[in-house]
């Protein structure tokens, strides 16, 4: 016998039998379904009109400009959303990872916007950039920044680097703790190395933190580009996508073409290419993951 | 960079980590407050001119008019502000259950990896990560159907069994690590006095493990209680609809009163971050190990 007898492995399958099934009912039968669905004519307002039109959801889209438009402004805002969280969440961990007077009080705080459910995400920076008494206006024309109150939301660009920056804010905490944790594994005495080096506070940096972070760095940039690409109820509720199509990401494309057209078929085929595009991404992480050899389930 | 003199050194680097925690402080806490302090605030207040920081005539109405509106409120956002004490409840029952259910669900699986060497428990494991990376858009549309299929459309069932599948992966992650620091011994010392696994586990490596079983649970109310677009397909009345569904509702309707919107969402932020400062070190804990060991 093996080391690992067959009983063991039964005794494994029957003990993940529950999530299995779980997983099996809720998730792979409604992708493998939805691929049926994006097979065929289905719009739910006309019932009748069903038909097996094989991939011609598909090829519509290659040429839909709305469409290919809205997969332009999600990777311009995964850009955006995903290099100022690795910088600003690299930036706040390195402060508290120092000591200083209320460091214990900022390692709370920094947990706040994890706290908060995206639609409130949303809806809280809306009241801030609002063009007649958001908080924004009153604070630039406070400090004497700008002269009169502007419609921060009405603008493409500024609609667009706002939605990204209330992403931002939201999706933060997450980076901040993870790059903390690797922080503090890094052993003190390779510090202590590097000053005996006369290395300066730049050199230390990128000589010992940074190849120390390239792990924890990595999976920051995976979750986030899932979460930027997928990012839904902040946009929806801060721009519904305008002004005119400045922030209309892929994945609020969709939830329109399914909640407003009620069009079935074209909206599977739209979530079958977001599923394939974030199964692309996360396989070229995982594969950079595992060729640095620090992949351990 | 010039060299001055050791005995007169100023401290920059304390200067400097001193002024950017203060900048960082600020970034996370003023957005926040600026809807905490609106609603309290009265219509008035709220849309003065330039914008107050401090109510001037701090006041509970907002928060009064969920429970029994005035004719104004009552006509702003009329449904929305009726509807709010149901979603209330209902969010609040759905991040439970949901929580209970996957706890149920995962702690089997977890143990399963933690304890057990089988074939193709690595496959397993990462089957269950790439279930998580399936955007829920890409499911809704059939998660709707097979919803309507079962005739749940519109109840907490719904969004129950559609939060598990984004919370179980996660749960069996977070469990799995944990189970795997209770000591083997305690577990060998629970089978010589011929405990079966189930009264082992039951007994020894779930109450040791009591941390993780929190963290993980927490983590799944959050998801629940969070939760948008889900919310927004499968409910449609005062019977499932949850408290996201009802804040974008004031969000998106152009009547709404700033304060009576700020109210709801500082209703709607209330129980996760209560929950987050509670169990603030479990979570991060959690969540720095889930990630930062692979």
């Amino acid at each position: 016998m093996s080391r690992r007898p067959w009983s063991d492995t039964a005794r494994g399958y029957a003990m993940n039998a529950p999530a299995l099934l779980a997983l099996l009912l809720l998730v792979a039968y409604p992708i493998g379904y939805s691929f049926w669905v994006s097979l065929h004519r289905d719009n739910l307002a006309q019932p009748s009109v069903r038909k097996f039109i094989g991939l011609d959801n598909y090829l519509s889209l290659v040429d839909d400009p709305a469409f290919l438009r809205s997969l332009a402004v999600s990777a311009l805002f995964v850009l955006t959303v995903v290099g100022a969280t690795v910088l600003l969440g690299l930036a706040m961990a390195l402060v508290l990872n120092e000591t200083f007077f209320g460091r214990g009080v900022l390692r709370s705080l920094v947990l706040l916007p994890w706290a908060m459910p995206g639609v409130v995400n949303g809806l809280m920076w809306r009241t801030v950039f609002d063009a007649k008494t958001g908080a924004l206006n009153g604070l630039l024309t406070d400090l004497g920044w700008i002269e009169e109150y502007q419609a921060w939301l009405s603008s493409a660009t500024g609609a667009f680097l706002l939605t990204a920056f209330a992403q931002v804010w939201n999706t933060l905490p997450f980076a901040v703790i993870i790059l903390l944790a690797g922080l503090s594994t890094i052993p003190g005495e390779l510090y202590d190395a590097a000053t005996v080096d006369r290395a300066g506070p730049w050199q230390r940096f990128r000589e010992v933190t940074l190849p120390w972070l390239l792990h924890p760095l990595l999976i920051v940039l995976i979750l986030e580009t899932m979460n930027a690409f997928r990012a839904f109820d902040t946009i929806y509720v801060l721009t519904g996508g305008g002004p005119g199509d400045a922030t209309g990401t892929v994945a609020l494309l969709t939830v329109q073409r399914v909640l407003g057209y009620t069009d079935v078929g074209l909206g599977s085929a739209y979530a079958w290419v977001i599923t394939l595009i974030t199964m692309v991404i996360s396989v070229g992480y995982v594969g950079l993951l595992y060729r640095r050899g620090s992949f351990e389930v | 960079m010039t060299k001055v003199p050791l005995r007169y050194r100023i401290p920059w680097r304390k200067i400097l980590v001193s002024a950017l925690a203060l900048v960082f402080a600020a970034y996370l806490v003023l957005p926040f407050y600026w809807i905490v302090a609106m609603s309290f605030m009265t219509e008035a207040d709220a849309n003065s001119l330039p914008p107050r920081w401090i109510p001037e005539h701090p006041t509970l109405e907002n928060y009064r008019a969920f429970a029994d509106p005035t004719a104004a409120q009552a006509l702003v956002g009329s449904r929305a502000v009726k509807e709010t004490p149901f979603a209330l409840g209902n969010s609040l029952l759905v991040a439970t259950l949901t929580a209970l259910l996957n706890l149920l669900l995962a702690v089997f699986a977890a143990y399963s990896f933690s304890r057990i060497r089988f074939r193709g428990s690595r496959v397993l494991l990462m089957l269950y990560l790439v279930t998580r990376m399936v955007p829920g858009v890409a499911i809704i549309v059939p998660f709707y159907l097979l919803m309507r299929q079962l005739d749940l459309l519109d109840t907490y069932w719904a969004l129950i069994l559609s939060y598990t599948t984004f919370a179980l992966p996660v749960t069996i992650w977070v469990l799995k690590d944990f189970f795997r620091a209770v000591p083997r011994e305690l577990e060998d010392a629970a089978r010589v006095d011929r405990c079966g696994w189930l009264r082992t586990m039951w007994s020894v490596v779930l109450p040791i493990s009591a941390p993780g079983l929190v963290a993980a649970a927490v983590f799944s109310f959050m998801t629940a209680w969070n939760e948008f677009m889900f919310a927004l397909f499968l409910t449609s009345t005062t019977a499932a609809k949850t408290m996201p569904v009802i804040a974008a509702n004031f969000a998106t309707d152009l009547n709404t009163q700033f304060t009576v919107m700020a109210a709801s969402g500082v209703l709607a932020v209330l129980p996760p971050l209560v929950l987050v400062l509670i169990f603030q070190r479990l979570i991060v804990s959690g969540m720095a190990a889930g990630s930062v060991k692979g």
